[in-house]
């Protein structure tokens, strides 16, 4: 019976069975309530915390603030030629536009084996399946499997083969270089960006982005920094470690976000990414 | 009425479990070390050794239950908690004939129960791959720390419901 019941679970299912989901929902309300108190005691000592480097901060911001101003012109600038651009190729939507959905994490996995949180949006809520969940810093997973009003998400860190991102690799000079997520590093913690051409040369610091061709993903979600460049077991492609920007622990507020272009259907493209 | 009451602290500390590890500081548990949190499994310990007699299995049951409520909730991997709860509680339960309910006592079945299980479910694990960690790893990463961290709780927990489990345990066979 053991047996039967880890086989129907851990084969790939599309989407939780009724009672599950009915569970799931039921002990996320229950999350949501103890939440509420819990985290108002965690955000007062926090407040605490941070009202005594207030002051340093605000010096370091004050300087920022001059650069950012052009930074803003510049990207108003591009921005509007971009959308000039699209309208003469008739195109409107792009593989980067995307509408996020706010949740907050309630809870995570009890056990560390399984890198996965419950947040408290739903399908009610319109996330599905697959979505991509970044923070501000960056991507940290993806939705493993969503109820009715809570839904389970799988972290970066908890990734192996079968959960794939296909990314670039964006470098000062040159084109981009492509490159597949495809698993994570427990002892250094860093994800392992494979399949990259021989021939492609990384820097350390390179930025790492999702290229959205995988189907399901946005393209431009911030990954990683790229920290160190092997060579593979076999020596035909090469393996990059990325360095992410998002930290896996720490997380209280996540943003599923809903990509506005079709997303492919991973069930007819067998070889589809991110399935 | 006590039944019910069992049945809430252990939902209560279900749901505690999965908040506790996105609440506490995260240097403490997102360290090196796996700790992994077995509350419910420490309390039905305590329920099987002070409320259970000798030919009554409530704990047992309750193991079952809940062991699948942490399957469905916080794994996505039906019947391995389930399971693991279930037989070890089931052993606990059958080692308490032996041994007088007192303080040493509990806690040495405490060892021996958050040991067993932690074990079964890295066994069950690894065959179906979902860890891939050596045992010599497990063992300094993850069984040492969980059971350190497991039986701090049940030092917490044991001078706070004792008494009562036991309470609750005569009234129903009073009743």
């Amino acid at each position: 019976m053991l047996v039967a019941l880890i086989g129907f679970s851990i084969r790939d299912r599309d989407s939780l069975s009724t009672p599950e989901k009915f569970l799931q929902d039921s002990i996320g309300w229950m999350q949501t309530v103890f939440h509420k108190p819990v985290s108002l005691v965690d955000n007062t000592i926090e407040n605490i915390k941070d009202m005594f480097e207030v002051y340093e901060q605000n010096q370091v911001l004050k300087a920022r603030l001059s650069e950012y101003k052009g930074v803003i012109q510049d990207n108003q600038r591009l921005e509007s030629e971009i959308e000039e651009l699209q309208n003469t190729l008739g195109k409107t939507e792009g593989l980067s536009d995307y509408s996020p959905i706010q949740a907050t994490v309630i809870a995570r996995s009890s056990d560390r084996w399984f890198e996965q949180m419950t947040i408290n949006k739903g399908e009610e809520h319109g996330v599905e399946k697959d979505m991509a969940v970044m923070t501000s810093d960056g991507l940290v997973g993806k939705i493993k499997s969503a109820g009715a009003f809570h839904s389970t998400v799988q972290l970066l860190s908890g990734f192996d083969r079968s959960n794939k991102i296909s990314s670039w690799v964006i470098r000062e000079d040159k084109d981009e270089a492509f490159g597949l997520i495809e698993g994570y590093d427990d002892e250094t913690g860093r994800l392992l960006l494979e399949g990259i051409k021989l021939d492609e040369e990384l820097k350390s610091g390179d930025t790492v982005i999702s290229s959205g061709l995988g189907g399901v993903f946005p393209s431009n979600l911030r990954i990683g920094t790229v920290e160190e460049v092997v060579n593979d077991q076999y020596g035909l492609t090469k393996t990059a470690y990325v360095e992410p920007f998002a930290d896996f622990f720490d997380i209280n507020h996540v943003m599923v976000v809903d990509r506005t272009a079709e997303t492919v259907d991973t069930q007819t493209e067998a070889e589809g990414d991110e399935t | 009425m006590s039944r019910y009451i069992i049945a809430l602290i252990c939902l209560f500390l279900l749901v505690m479990q999965g908040m506790a590890m996105s609440m506490l500081p995260a240097k403490l548990v997102y360290s090196d070390l796996l700790m992994t949190p077995h509350w419910i499994f420490i309390f039905l310990l305590i329920i099987a050794i002070f409320y259970d007699k000798d030919d009554t299995y409530h704990a047992v049951w309750y193991g079952l239950v809940f062991g699948l409520l942490i399957d469905v909730v916080y794994t996505g991997v039906l019947g391995v908690y389930m399971v693991t709860y279930t037989l070890v509680i089931y052993l606990v339960h059958g080692l308490n004939k032996w041994v007088h309910a007192n303080f040493i006592a509990a806690s040495l079945l405490a060892i021996i129960g958050v040991l067993l299980t932690d074990t079964i479910l890295y066994v069950i694990y690894s065959f179906v791959q979902i860890t891939s960690m050596t045992w010599g790893d497990y063992l300094l990463l993850r069984l040492l720390p969980t059971l350190a961290a497991n039986m701090i709780f049940f030092i917490l927990l044991y001078p706070l419901v004792k008494e009562r489990v036991y309470f609750w345990s005569e009234e129903v066979k009073n009743a």
